[in-house]
């Protein structure tokens, strides 16, 4: 049996992870099933575990200096249900799971167990999110696609936690995101995706694209969004069939008991198409 | 008298709003010892040698070596063994119990075990047969001879897995002798037949209980015998109560499912456009172990027809067995497999003939005194005409279909007909079944209903006691009917087949109208009835001709749907039902097995999807084998219209199984409408719409 | 081991346990609260929700650390108080129950569905169940029942 332990702060729990190698016991939505053993048995965690969901110091939502601020143990229902955050990303939680999860779900949790079917990184990923990592001592930002590095796997060093996320605090004129799982809710997706333009005087002055469940990681490129800019949005849909060849590049997805490579390619295509069209209309 | 259809409550509501009724993983057994299943990781090999780690003492494994009797489960066909023996044949099957205090040291003991196989050949697909059936209705093979134009189709079904919420759970217990099973469950005499035939002990040494049951759809007909038999046999072995509890992972991996099939047609179309012969192939795969797959695929050839009477025909069937898990009973039993094909084929006729689909159908529909396809005869009403018009005017089908094969934006609309014979397939009742029902009237006046057939959340405990009352022409509260425990009631049958209403309700009322007349106040009497098959419904069973059942239940489902031409997904946008199953014994009972029924065909034609890779099961867990949550599904509007039966208790005639057949066809049909190409397989999956899209 | 602090259908309750191990397993083991069942075992089913300072979680996704100090209330606890009433009463009157081992989980979603959100939309309240899994019904009757009871609630929520 693993030792349990129950910092009252968030200092106690920096100087805890720092003593000891352990795993971090956020909702517990992902860790309880990923090593879930039979009923009636403790699940088969094979490290000491630090249990954080109750650091009120990590849960909060705030707006400062034109960023919004999410601490790492803000649950996904807190993000309904607070005004600040972005539709886009209220979207997406939406969609995700159910309330007897999203209640103790976290976001930190969401990030730091970084599936490539994560629902909420796509979003995160066009917010320009940068995870806040913290150990003792040791505080530091890094940007979301440097901080997942592969399915399951992210940037997080030994003594580390995800102390916070912070996003840029504007707003797109034209959003959009879908998530196509097995059904309408409880799903995990087989393709998923966030989409955000501004313009000005009738041109896209940003544009954003990204596509979670097809690749290891998320799918974002800043060039192919580049070359866009400039553009006048009612000629936007002449970029479709250039953009669905260059992300066709970065769009790995694979066979697997939930769906195919070729229905997931085509379907990424497919919403290129309904996004562009729909950032071309918008103005 | 009130009208029986009329609803009332149901006794045991509360206990389950107020979590207080006991299913039987709730229940405290004292001194009971937690099992666990080692299974066979091979699809096909030998068991060279198993070695077992030293087991601390109260700690058991029990194996073939255990069964007293015969080791060899009761179900139908004898070919499943209660624990493997030399040659496991499906990845997932039982090959020992670990049986101990501590689950902890239960899966030590399991961890350490180290089977050592001889890895052979296994085989998949439809290849090897193990069964063939074939009939044939006056003379088909003539019109095949090139006078007339010949349509083909093949079409395919995939697995169905029940997912009732309560995953399997059964208990054994054993004490002087005897053994009593206590367990979820559908048919209690069904376990009792296969623990006798396991212990190789006498008829009154096994006693088998009914716990709550927390769902079934004929995923607890066949298996729980299975179980059963292993833990009586562990039960005897260790002097303890023994009780098994599965995980749904294990539930998904290894418990019975609907046989995947693939069905070939070919029609002869004569100059008018009429079907003058049709010939038709099922195969079903039945998985390592046939079980009542024989029964499954007759109940399947003999739909083949579907609600339409085709003079000539020639049906075969063989079931198939492949190194999978062995599927069984699944609440339609063969009839939603073969209603898809003959609904889709019906339509792609008219179609390529280029005949207005709804004509063509209509003409052929079949009638009252109409040859059933082997040879009986539809003696009673049918109202399908009048239930196809209110169908189509609930909906607005004839309009939106209309305007949706005209445009282009993806939406459509679908209609299907289809019936279910009641009962069980030909012969089966009279021959096999033989149903025994008491009636006690006790010395208070309240009246005891004792058969064995099971509540499973279908209303039987309701039912069944309001058709006592009705009869006796008292309150229904004063109508007693319990969970049954063989060694208290006889054997009236297992809770399958739409047959409980129809023929065990039947046999209630018949043994209530002798107690009404028998009356005494105060005093108790006891009545005991018996099931006479009707003498007008006769069936060879060798050659499968006659009246295969002795009524059917008719239904008309429309759907309607929208598919994304981004991402294929169907989305319903609305559910229509007409249904005939003779009389309600209880309007919302039958609602809802109506609405529950529906979404289940419904689901198993779009998102139910479960596929096998070297044998093995790719959808594991319920995150992969998706069945629907209430954002999945539309509201439901359906019409029960009244046609009673003359041998139903109160006109009343099945409708467990019913609601489900109509369901799949009725969304393919709305899917082929939206996207305007043939669908031929479901579940019609978005990635299987979007090949027929790309591939025109 | 630790000793696992909690109000339990409105108790405190203590009990020494790996605080690891799933609140399921301690509501059901520790404390016989055998109306929270488990149907899966990996959250999506619903079968063993639980109120956690009012609001339905899965319980099997909970490890009993995390219970610490958070009101608990199970079925049947909540099956003592007035709301449950108006809940049962409407699931009855709309047929909503069938085999019956969804319907705590239902139940729990309904009471935090309307503890939130008094007069839910059909919309809503399909978003509120869609936790909880029904193989019986095909979940209409159960929305209805949702209605019913919203409609009947009379300032109760």
């Amino acid at each position: 049996m693993v030792n349990s332990f129950f910092p009252k702060t968030y200092d106690e729990a920096l100087e805890l992870l720092d003593q000891r190698q352990m795993i971090l016991m956020a909702g517990g939505t992902d860790l309880m099933v990923k090593k879930r053993n039979w009923a009636g048995l403790a699940p088969l965690l094979d490290r000491d575990v630090l249990f954080i969901s109750e650091l009120k110091e990590l849960r909060y939502i705030r707006k400062s200096g034109g960023f919004i601020h999410i601490g790492s143990m803000t649950t996904l229902e807190d993000l309904l249900e607070n005004e600040l955050t972005p539709e886009i990303l209220r979207k997406a939680v939406l969609l995700m799971a159910s309330p007897g999860i999203r209640h103790i779900a976290t976001i930190g949790g969401n990030i730091g167990n970084a599936s490539p079917a994560g629902d909420s990184l796509p979003v995160l990923y066009i917010l320009d999110a940068k995870i806040v990592v913290d150990g003792k001592g040791t505080e530091r930002m890094v940007p979301i696609e440097e901080f997942i590095t592969g399915p399951g796997k992210t940037a997080l060093a030994d003594r580390e936690m995800i102390k916070e996320i912070v996003i840029n605090d504007f707003k797109f004129d034209t959003v959009h995101y879908e998530k196509i799982g097995g059904r309408k809710s409880d799903a995990i997706s087989k393709v998923s995706f966030a989409g955000g333009a501004t313009y000005r005087n009738g041109r896209i002055d940003d544009i954003r694209l990204a596509f979670g469940a097809v690749a290891p990681v998320v799918v974002r490129n800043r060039k192919l969004e580049g070359t866009l800019k400039g553009m006048e949005a009612r000629n936007l849909v002449s970029a479709v069939e250039n953009l669905q060849q260059g992300y066709g590049k970065f769009i790995t997805p694979i066979d697997d008991q939930r769906s195919t490579a070729e229905y997931r390619s085509k379907v990424c295509s497919n919403i290129i198409d309904r996004f562009i069209k729909k950032a071309g209309d918008a103005v | 008298m009130a009208d029986i259809s009329r609803s009332i409550k149901k006794q045991d509501t509360y206990g389950k709003t107020s979590g207080s009724i006991e299913y039987i993983s709730d229940m405290k057994i004292e001194g009971a010892l937690h099992a666990r299943t080692l299974r066979s990781t091979m699809a096909r090999a030998r068991i060279k040698g198993i070695r077992l780690p030293e087991l601390p003492e109260g700690y058991y494994i029990i194996d073939r070596n255990d069964v007293p009797g015969m080791n060899r489960v009761k179900i139908i066909f004898d070919d499943m063994p209660v624990f493997a023996e030399e040659v496991v044949k499906y990845i997932g099957e039982p090959i020992l119990l670990v049986v101990g205090e501590e689950r902890a040291v239960i899966k030590d003991v399991i961890d350490a075990i180290v089977v050592e196989y001889e890895p052979l050949e296994p085989e998949f697909g439809y290849v090897d047969s193990v069964i063939h059936y074939d009939y044939e209705k006056g003379n088909a093979e003539k019109y095949f001879d090139g006078s007339c134009r010949i349509v083909s189709g093949e079409y395919s079904t995939g697995y169905q897995e029940h997912i009732y919420l309560e995953p399997q759970g059964i208990i054994g217990l054993y004490e002087n002798g005897k053994a009593t099973v206590i367990g979820s469950m559908q048919c209690p005499y069904y376990i009792k037949n296969a623990v006798i035939q396991a212990m190789g002990c006498d008829d009154d040494m096994v006693r088998i209980i009914q716990a709550a049951t927390g769902g079934a759809f004929g995923g607890k007909e066949e298996f729980p015998s299975l179980i059963g038999c292993q833990v009586a046999v562990a039960a005897k072995k260790t002097g303890k109560p023994v009780r098994l509890i599965y995980d749904r992972v294990e539930d998904i991996e290894t418990t019975t499912k609907r046989h995947p099939s693939l069905i070939k047609f070919q029609a002869a179309v004569d100059e008018e456009n009429n079907i003058k012969a049709m010939k038709v192939h099922v195969s079903l795969d039945s998985g390592a172990y046939i079980g009542l797959s024989g029964v499954v695929l007759q109940r399947a050839m003999i739909a083949a027809s579907g609600v339409y009477t085709i003079e000539n025909m020639s049906v075969s069937g063989d079931v198939y067995e492949t190194n999978t898990v062995p599927n069984g009973a699944f609440r339609g039993f063969g009839a939603p497999q073969m209603f898809f094909g003959i609904e889709m084929f019906i339509n792609h006729v008219a179609k390529e003939i280029g005949e207005d689909n709804l004509n063509f159908r209509k003409r052929h529909l079949a009638k009252q005194g109409d040859a059933t396809s082997t040879g009986g005869k539809f003696r009673d009403p049918i109202i399908m005409g009048k239930m196809i018009d209110k169908v189509m005017d609930m909906s607005g089908y004839e309009a939106k279909r209309k305007e949706y094969s005209g445009r282009n934006d993806f939406r459509g609309v679908g209609m299907s007909w289809f019936l279910h014979g009641c009962g069980f397939t030909g012969s089966g009742e009279q021959d096999h079944i033989k149903a025994v029902v008491r009636i006690r009237k006790n010395t208070d006046d309240t009246v005891t209903v004792l058969a064995a057939n099971t509540e499973m959340g279908q209303g039987a405990f309701t039912t069944l006691r309001k058709i006592a009352a009705g009869v006796l022409e008292i309150p229904v509260e004063r109508v007693i009917y319990n969970n049954p425990d063989t060694d208290l009631v006889p054997d009236s049958g297992p809770t399958v087949a739409s047959r409980t209403v129809m023929v065990v309700g039947g046999l209630i009322a018949r043994a209530a109208l002798r107690l009404k007349e028998q009356w005494i106040d105060g005093k108790e009497i006891l009545i005991e009835e018996r099931y006479k098959q009707p003498e007008y419904v006769q069936w060879d069973d060798k050659t499968l001709t006659g009246d295969a059942y002795p009524g059917y239940s008719w239904g008309v489902n429309v759907a309607e749907v929208e598919v994304d031409p981004v991402t294929y997904e169907v989305n319903m946008k609305g559910l229509w039902g007409v249904y005939d199953i003779g009389k309600s014994i209880d309007d919302r009972i039958i609602e809802g097995q109506i609405e529950g029924g529906l979404l289940q065909g419904v689901a198993y034609g779009t998102i139910e999807v479960m596929d096998t890779k070297d044998g093995k099961i790719r959808q594991r867990n319920v995150t992969d084998y998706i069945i629907p949550t209430a954002s999945d599904c539309v509201n439901v509007e359906s019409v029960v219209m009244d046609n009673p039966f003359p041998l139903g208790p109160f006109g009343a005639k099945g409708a467990g199984e019913l609601p489900l057949v109509g369901g799949a066809p009725a969304v393919a049909l709305a899917i082929e409408n939206a996207i305007g190409r043939k669908v031929r397989k479901i579940p019609a999956t978005p990635e299987y719409i979007m090949e027929l899209l790309e591939n025109g | 081991m630790a000793e696992i602090k909690f109000i339990l259908n409105k108790e405190e309750v203590t009990v020494d346990t790996d605080p690891t191990k799933r609140l399921l397993d301690v509501l059901r083991e520790d404390f016989g609260m055998t109306g929270v069942k488990e149907g899966c075992g990996e959250g999506e089913c619903g079968a063993c929700s639980v109120l956690v300072n009012g609001e339905v979680v899965s319980s099997c996704l909970m490890p009993a650390g995390n219970a610490v100090g958070k009101e608990i209330m199970t079925i049947e606890g909540f099956a003592e108080t007035e709301r449950y009433k108006v809940i049962h009463q409407a699931y009855e009157d709309e047929g909503a129950v069938q085999c019956g081992f969804c319907i705590p989980g239902m139940v729990i979603a309904t009471e935090s569905l309307l503890n939130k959100n008094p007069n839910p939309t059909e919309e809503e309240i399909r978003d509120g169940l869609s936790g909880n899994l029904c193989r019986c019904t095909g979940y209409n009757m159960i929305v209805r029942a949702v209605q019913r009871a919203a409609e009947r609630g009379n300032g109760l929520w």
